[in-house]
């Protein structure tokens, strides 16, 4: 019964948040310069003929017409179309404006549907890579705060944090991928190319998880209860693994619910330096092309993710944790 | 004797925040990290601002016959004119390097100092008068966090021209919405406190509270935490420029730099490094300085 109305309540949330996001995003696109149609008919179009695309396709309606057009289209999972992608194959502008096959444009959620996948795979092998360098050094910190090892990993983070991903991701390229040929880099072609691109990602993330993990667990380590487990018996790593790490894992699921949108601005960057072929990668192209219905699509799907990584994170830690209460 | 003594309560509150501000200070100066990234930091900083006065060399004057030279002792025919060397039209890499520092530091203070400025505006109306304004600028609080900000960004500046002011103002407009919610947090908690009750019995308006005796007491403490997001915006302005969406060439900047050197990678290595050294040297300078204060925060205010 708790999990219903707590799901029914954030879920409610969620849908005023993601309207609220698509008004947003709807909005900003109609106002600022620049008209679209230009683009997808071609430089060549005569003025007429773009007038006439632009009111068949709804384009010279009030902004709250479209967006209500739209948005009904929304609520029954039509995304719309893109501007200027056609359906079939990767062709892209460069066609002129009476060029048949133009008319056959993608269905956005396809074009998502095709791409989030390949980004879902680079964001979890970086967050695997990100424990891998995470834990280790956080725990470590957080064992000894305010002695060296807690010194080490706040120089570490600063570091890692002080890193541009685009200026790291190039560098590794030049040196393991062309110089020292360990793993492949650009474009995909098979699993391997996921690694590099991970690994950047990874320690753009790793240092906001060294620092949660430090934080909780030297908290965790001075209380009472740490001291009785030594009493019992317990051996240190015992201790660590059963009482200090659990404490640990609500900071942690919460820290993954905020920075997700972090996360995603870095997947974006990252796609693009690597010309990685996920969601990044077709966001950047989408606002470069002026693909309004893409933009929108994507913003609307990246925010109903974020709403529901929320509630699945809420969800986590009351299991476990059950004193939490939302 | 309690109208009198009213005021002045809230001075000594505010001087014993005052006095917290200065213990910060005196904490986050007193390690090592903050020590290294404050001199690190300033010798960049001089460096960033002297460069026009120690050298003549313009930054985007072209010198064909010299171009492609590489940095010093890193290749054939490096030259002392050209420490780092010079890119693919002959410019010196040192000057560009530096005046993209210059840009990148203006770009990354500004916009910090917006995102505060917003953020608290927004924090502390929501914070103080409660009901529900609270529940209407926290929903869009909500609604902004959950865009991811890059998007927005990209997606703001990729419709119109990218200029200094546009760039300060999208991502400072952008990343308010923690510092609303930080402000939110300390504004209710102060507003239960005696002092504030007292100025509203003695007729204070509530822009006054909210303004000469509120503000005052929640800011500084933000402060510290903003100075690890001057390090973020500065990121972010060179990702935008590598994007080709932030301040257009000729000026230099970090993030056009490196993605003209990008396409010179493989005979030309140090026009994409070796700016993205300086940018990493410096950001590290400034994080380290960010870590150490916001430690001393977490100290002084554990410790009171």
């Amino acid at each position: 019964m708790f999990v219903v109305r707590f799901l029914a309540r954030r879920l409610f949330q969620g849908v005023i948040i993601v309207f609220l996001v698509s008004a947003l995003i709807f909005t900003l696109l109609r106002v600022v310069p620049g008209d679209p149609v230009r683009l997808m008919a071609g430089g060549m179009a005569p003025e007429a003929l773009i007038e006439q695309i632009a009111t068949d396709m709804g384009l010279r309606d009030p902004i709250y017409v479209q967006f209500a057009r739209y948005m009904s289209g929304v609520a029954q999972g039509d995304l719309g179309q893109s501007f200027v992608r056609p359906a079939s194959g990767a062709a892209l502008g460069g066609a002129s404006f009476d060029d048949t096959t133009r008319s056959e444009r993608a269905e956005v959620l396809t074009l998502i549907a095709e791409t989030a996948p390949m980004t879902i795979q680079l964001a979890l092998l970086a967050m695997i890579f990100a424990l891998i360098i995470a834990i280790p050094i956080g725990i470590w910190a957080g064992l000894n705060p305010g002695r060296w090892p807690d010194r080490i990993a706040l120089y570490l983070s600063s570091i890692f944090v002080s890193l541009p991903n685009f200026w790291l991701g190039i560098v590794l390229v030049l040196l393991l991928s062309v110089k020292l040929q360990l793993v492949p880099a650009i474009g995909y072609d098979g699993f391997a190319y996921t690694i590099l691109p991970a690994f950047v990602l990874a320690i753009e993330i790793a240092p906001f998880i060294i620092r949660a993990l430090s934080v909780s667990v030297a908290s965790v380590m001075s209380q009472n209860f740490i001291a009785i487990a030594a009493v019992r018996g317990l051996t240190q790593t015992q201790i660590v693994f059963r009482h200090a790490l659990k404490n640990s894992a609500v900071p942690l699921l919460n820290l993954l619910g905020v920075q997700f949108s972090m996360l995603l601005g870095g997947v974006l960057v990252i796609e693009f330096i690597f010309d990685y072929p996920g969601l990044g990668l077709l966001t950047i192209n989408a606002v470069l092309q002026r693909d309004f219905p893409l933009i929108q699509g994507i913003a609307i799907v990246t925010a109903a993710a974020f709403v529901l990584i929320n509630i699945f994170v809420d969800l986590i830690a009351t299991v476990i944790d059950p004193r939490l209460d939302y | 004797m309690t109208i009198i003594d009213l005021p002045s309560s809230a001075a000594d509150q505010e001087r014993s925040e005052a006095r917290i501000a200065t213990r910060i200070w005196q904490h986050a100066f007193a390690s090592t990290e903050f020590k290294i990234g404050l001199v690190v930091f300033v010798v960049l900083l001089s460096a960033a601002l002297l460069y026009p006065w120690l050298s003549d060399i313009d930054p985007t004057k072209m010198n064909i016959r010299a171009k492609l030279t590489p940095p010093v002792f890193m290749g054939e025919d490096w030259t002392w004119a050209h420490p780092l060397g010079t890119d693919q039209l002959g410019r010196d890499m040192l000057a560009r390097t530096l005046v993209g520092l210059r840009y990148s530091l203006l770009i990354g203070v500004s916009t910090t100092v917006l995102m505060v400025m917003v953020g608290a505006l927004i924090g502390l109306f929501a914070g103080y008068f409660g009901g529900w304004v609270d529940t209407v600028l926290m929903r869009l609080t909500d609604a902004q966090l959950s865009i991811p900000m890059i998007i927005l960004a990209i997606t703001i500046l990729g419709v119109s021209r990218p200029t200094i002011p546009s760039i300060i103002l999208v991502l400072g407009l952008a990343g308010w919405p923690v510092y609303a919610r930080v402000m939110r947090s300390m504004v209710m908690a102060e507003r239960k406190k005696e002092f504030v009750r007292g100025a509203m019995v003695l007729g204070a308006t509530d822009l006054r509270i909210m303004f000469a005796l509120i503000l005052p007491l929640v800011l500084p403490p933000m402060m510290f935490v903003a100075v690890l997001d001057i390090a973020r915006m500065m990121i972010f302005e060179s990702v935008l420029g590598f994007l080709g969406l932030g301040v257009q060439p000729p000026t230099p900047t970090f993030g056009n730099i490196i993605a003209d050197g990008r396409k010179y990678l493989l005979n030309a290595w140090w026009i994409a490094t070796m700016p993205g050294i300086f940018l990493v040297v410096t950001l590290t300078s400034i994080n380290l300085m960010g870590a150490a204060l916001e430690r001393a925060r977490n100290t002084v205010y554990g410790g009171t």
